[in-house]
């Protein structure tokens, strides 16, 4: 009975913690149940965490908000039917008049002491390739393509509400309310196959409907006009970025696989039913398995965020970055979410003279870019053979002759 | 399950040697976040995609230029050039990943000549190197094995040292790399030499003074088919369980010969899908050819411009003895870079 009890009052007292300024405890209401043995849970973050084990399913874009898919059935048209109907979506597309027209909304200021934050971006992974630096190291770079971003839509921080956005992954408490949404979607596509509903979200911006959205928060002096195209110089290179992607699927893994736990011995010492399990499960006196105990599951297919990230290359002609390292999470042609890097060090170095394109590179604004463009760092393969003679080596220090005992001197 | 993803290397069986992203063979059906293959191209391609004024240009247009230059592949030109082979792995390829990639590799082949070279043939590579005196480090070998494609390209050179075996890798696009120089040019029967580690020294050495061995004009790639004895009693892989025909073997137990019939794997020959994965298809053989054929004009005019004429003579003089290798019609289009001079 007093099992029954307890397993009921937990599942009702373990929502979501509300704020205490509310001033509403979390026992006090309908479900509060008087009994003497009953504790209030107050979970920290951490046994949140465990408990839900949402941490990595934050939805940037939920399919149930506005049904996307739509069409996809046979209308039995003529083929000259069917290239008709092709030609008269992209004609309208191009005659649409765009709101930019009007010219772009008023360009903000950047300020370091209320922190600004700019958009990201929409890419594509294509995959990795090697590159060397000027004193002839080699590492590894992902390229990623921004194809086709545009922005859709911005509302003010005022239309915002937080608790329903973030409840398992909280975004930084002190923005809360001061942070505007704005929507970026690439890949444009066929409004046939697409919802009226979800066509609609574009209308304003005067795009084509969008393959793939997600949000970004940004401050509301970094604001830009719905309609905008998104390039890659949005960064320059030299800067560091944070990218944010689904991981690569890997299935149902054992514990050697998920958690690199070092199993045990081959066959061949004898070992009787032990070569890649997990061991123990818990400790002799707890009668219990921790919440949080590393077992096998379900491995990747999850949001998972990278920092610091160095923008290496920038090729302008197919909109191409060049990020840091061969790691980045995410198969190829998978969706990545790009911004400005959050480290503290990255930040720093951001001044009102020295940062990126604010709020965004108007193609307009600047001059026609090179094709490509470098960071300081690299070798690019038009400048001659690294011959390293201006490198030079730290000399050797003096080895050690007489014994360590004899140098102690009283 | 065998490894097919190095062309060369297939002695590595052993599951210990299986990385871990080896076996992620395909993307999962249940990965989300991620587009089909098929469908990058159609939004690189689709007019919607131009709608308002972008700052880059637009990427259809090579389909237009492709109809107008038809121009016939040399047969051998995976040969040649093993390093502009696709990637094995299928869905790891990306048209404009390896676009870019091959732009590098172009640059980089105008500032060295990267010379032609085979599996078998004895190479000179001198390499920037800040420990030494001179700041060069040469080293001169045969050439063992070629893998990798695009700018990951390496080959390994075996030599023998003061009594000690030395392979040394080389990144054929790494920018240290001051000078390749081909001493003798020709072909062995087998793609990988790894044997050779099995094999008496007098098999690999070769002097560091040696001097380059002139093929006479108009000679086709000479074929080694040379049959080196595996004379050490541990052997580093079954040479017996692969299919090398530039290898003596010993004579061998009936259980090892048993064995190797039994590992052996006659169908590979009838493998089209193989052979699929290592050739450059109709679709990209065109535009990747083109592209090399307008990196030599290129090449060649920036070879007039620049002050190093002294070595391009030299170099011309050894493409004498590629020429016999590509078709006829090719022969016209070399002859005339040397009267430029």
């Amino acid at each position: 009975m007093n099992r029954a009890l307890q397993t009921i009052s937990t599942r009702l007292f373990t929502r979501p913690v509300l704020p205490s300024s509310l001033g509403i405890l979390p026992n006090a209401g309908i479900n509060f149940i008087p009994c003497a043995w009953i504790r209030q849970h107050k979970l920290t973050d951490q046994q949140m965490r465990l408990r839900y084990k949402k941490l990595h399913w934050h939805k940037f874009y939920n399919d149930k908000w506005v049904q996307r898919r739509g069409g996809g059935w046979d209308e039995k048209m003529t083929p000259e039917n069917q290239s008709f109907m092709q030609e008269v979506v992209y004609e309208t597309y191009t005659n649409k008049e765009s709101p930019l027209k009007d010219g772009p909304w008023k360009h903000g200021e950047y300020t370091t002491n209320p922190e600004t934050i700019r958009t990201g971006v929409l890419g594509l992974k294509l995959g990795t390739l090697p590159q060397w630096d000027k004193k002839g190291r080699k590492f590894h770079v992902t390229l990623v393509q921004i194809i086709d971003n545009h922005v859709v839509n911005y509302t003010p921080p005022e239309m915002i509400n937080f608790r329903t956005l973030f409840t398992t992954r909280p975004l930084r408490r002190d923005l809360h309310g001061k942070v505007g949404m704005l929507v970026v979607g690439a890949l444009s596509s066929d409004p046939r196959k697409f919802t009226r509903a979800y066509n609609g979200l574009f209308e304003q911006a005067g795009i084509p409907p969008k393959r793939k959205l997600t949000r970004f928060f940004v401050t509301p002096n970094s604001v830009i006009k719905p309609g905008t195209p998104l390039y890659a110089t949005h960064f320059r290179c030299g800067d560091y970025v944070d990218v944010q992607a689904r991981s690569i699927d890997f299935g149902f893994q054992g514990v050697m696989r998920r958690y690199g736990f070092r199993g045990g011995p081959s066959d061949e010492y004898g070992a009787t039913k032990f070569h890649r399990k997990r061991g123990t499960v818990g400790s002799g006196r707890k009668h219990k398995i921790l919440p949080g105990t590393r077992m096998p599951g379900l491995m990747g297919n999850k949001l998972v965020m990278m920092k610091g990230l160095k923008v290496w290359r920038i090729n302008t002609k197919y909109n191409v970055l060049y990020l840091m390292g061969p790691a980045v999470p995410g198969p190829n042609h998978g969706y990545m979410r790009i911004q400005d890097s959050s480290l503290y060090e990255r930040k720093q170095k951001l001044t009102k003279d020295n940062h990126p394109p604010f709020p965004t590179y108007y193609p307009q604004d600047g001059k026609i870019l090179d094709e490509e463009l470098f960071s300081d760092d690299i070798y690019h393969f038009d400048q001659p053979t690294l011959t390293l003679d201006d490198v030079q080596i730290a000399p050797l220090t003096t080895r050690r002759t007489t014994a360590k005992t004899a140098q102690k001197k009283k | 399950m065998a490894l097919a993803f190095s062309n060369t290397n297939k002695f590595l069986l052993n599951n210990q040697h299986i990385l871990r992203s080896v076996l992620i063979l395909s993307v999962r059906y249940k990965q989300r976040g991620h587009i089909a293959d098929h469908l990058v191209e159609h939004h690189r391609k689709l007019p919607l995609s131009k709608v308002k004024t972008s700052a880059t240009e637009d990427v259809s247009q090579v389909n237009d230029e492709k109809n107008q230059n038809v121009r016939t592949t040399p047969h051998d030109f995976k040969y040649v050039y093993p390093d502009f082979l696709p990637n094995p792995i299928p869905f790891l390829r990306d048209r404009i990943l390896e676009k870019l990639e091959r732009k590098d590799m172009f640059r980089r082949r105008q500032q060295i000549d990267i010379p032609e070279f085979y599996v078998g043939s004895v190479l000179a590579v001198t390499s920037a190197d800040p420990y030494a005196p001179s700041r060069r480090n040469r080293f001169v070998g045969i050439c063992i094995q070629r893998e990798k494609h695009g700018l990951k390209h390496e080959f390994t050179l075996r030599n023998i040292v003061d009594g000690l075996g030395v392979e040394i890798v080389y990144e054929l696009y790494n920018p240290t790399i001051t000078r390749i120089e081909v001493l003798k040019l020709e072909r062995r029967l087998d793609e990988n030499l790894a044997y050779l580690r099995d094999a008496p020294p007098e098999y690999c050495t070769f002097p560091f003074d040696m001097e380059p061995v002139k093929l006479p004009p108009g000679s086709g790639v000479p074929l080694n088919t040379i049959q080196v004895p595996i004379t050490s009693t541990h052997w580093q892989y079954k040479w017996e369980r692969h299919d090398l025909k530039g290898v003596l073997l010993p004579p061998l137990p009936r259980s090892v010969r048993k064995a190797a019939e039994r590992y052996s794997e006659p169908w590979r020959q009838w493998d089209i899908m193989r052979q699929y994965r290592t050739e450059i298809h109709d679709e990209d053989r065109d535009e990747i050819f083109e592209d090399i054929e307008k990196h030599k004009q290129d090449l060649a005019q920036y070879r007039i411009d620049s002050k190093e004429n002294i070595k391009i003579i030299r170099t011309r003089q050894k493409a004498a003895g590629r020429k016999a290798i590509l078709d006829d019609s090719q022969q016209t289009k070399h002859s005339n870079p040397p009267t430029s001079k």
